[in-house]
């Protein structure tokens, strides 16, 4: 009997949980159409697996959730901040530590990234310091 | 079965006396022509709107043939099960993009949202059969990932667009919001 309550007690803990649980369903129909849905990409978009280049890199943080797809997203911050938590997780193999939160999650989206790529390349080349300067304001 | 002899020679003959060649000519012209019209009946077609789907679906909205078909909600192109293919694979010669529009569909046989991948076949020239232009929840150019007039085709090796598909992903959590 007392097992029973426990499984019953864990399911209803799953069920109830919030933006959390929209996470891989806000990942298909927003990310998937293009990075498809084992993040590989295409000819023509990037791999999500590459984000694993720019663990630790400083910037690296704050450039996955600027990219266009994410900040552009028709989402809420706090569905975007569970997005990239399990994205973040799922394609680097560890959580971003803290987790993103939907306050961070609206200051980064106001500053848009001119050219994703460029800042890019700059981000992986940086090993250590602060490269916030970069891009930080809109031009 | 000299019995049996004088008992279809009499059938023969009375039939003889009373029916013409003609008259059988004109009932059996009657059998025909009646048979044919028979689907033009309002029963065959209320029989139609009750043939059920693969989905469990009755009607329209469950033959992968036609536009009303439930996961076509979103679609704007040629239906692929037209064009040599299925609502979920590619006429032959043609191949899938891999990057593709992604949407939510209602299944009115289970009354859950499906997310819905609608997958463009890519290779041939455009199919020109079934036409399906329903747009629902599509969104206008300035949101790309919400927009189905740009070309798909664009991940696969050749981009001229042939069809589209309309592949189940997994049920929704909830129906997209543009609606």
């Amino acid at each position: 009997m007392r097992p029973a309550l426990v499984i019953a007690g864990v399911l209803l803990a799953s069920s109830t949980a919030s933006a959390d649980s929209f996470a891989e369903h806000d990942y298909i129909l927003n990310c998937s159409g293009c990075h498809r849905m084992d993040g590989s990409g295409s000819r023509i978009v990037p791999s999500l697996h590459a984000m694993g280049e720019l663990v630790g890199k400083p910037g690296a943080r704050e450039y996955w959730v600027r990219v266009p797809g994410a900040a552009q997203a028709p989402l809420s911050d706090a569905r975007l901040a569970a997005l990239m938590n399990w994205l973040v997780t799922r394609f680097t193999g560890r959580p971003p530590t803290p987790p993103y939160t939907p306050h961070e999650i609206a200051t980064l989206r106001r500053t848009p990234l001119r050219d994703p790529l460029a800042h890019r390349d700059t981000l992986s080349r940086q090993n250590t310091g602060n490269i916030q300067h970069l891009e930080s304001t809109p031009r | 079965m000299s019995r049996l002899d004088r008992w279809f020679e009499g059938l023969t003959r009375q039939s003889a006396r009373r029916l013409s060649r003609r008259h059988w000519l004109s009932r059996f012209g009657g059998v025909l022509v009646g048979g044919a019209t028979l689907p033009l009946l309002p029963v065959a077609r209320a029989a139609e709107d009750n043939a059920m789907g693969e989905d469990g679906v009755r009607g329209r909205e469950g033959d992968p043939k036609r536009c009303e078909y439930w996961r076509h909600c979103a679609i704007d192109g040629f239906l692929c099960s037209c064009c040599g293919g299925s609502h979920t694979a590619c006429p032959p010669g043609t191949e899938m993009s891999p990057v593709t529009w992604i949407g939510t569909c209602h299944n009115p046989g289970d009354g859950k949202d499906y997310i819905i991948s609608y997958n463009d076949c890519c290779g041939k020239t455009f199919c020109g059969r079934c036409m399906c232009n329903r747009n629902e929840g599509e969104r206008p150019l300035y949101h790309w990932y919400r927009n189905n007039d740009l070309n798909w085709c664009g991940g696969a090796s050749a981009q001229t667009y042939n069809c589209s598909t309309a592949v189940v992903v997994k049920t929704a959590q909830e129906a997209q919001p543009e609606r």
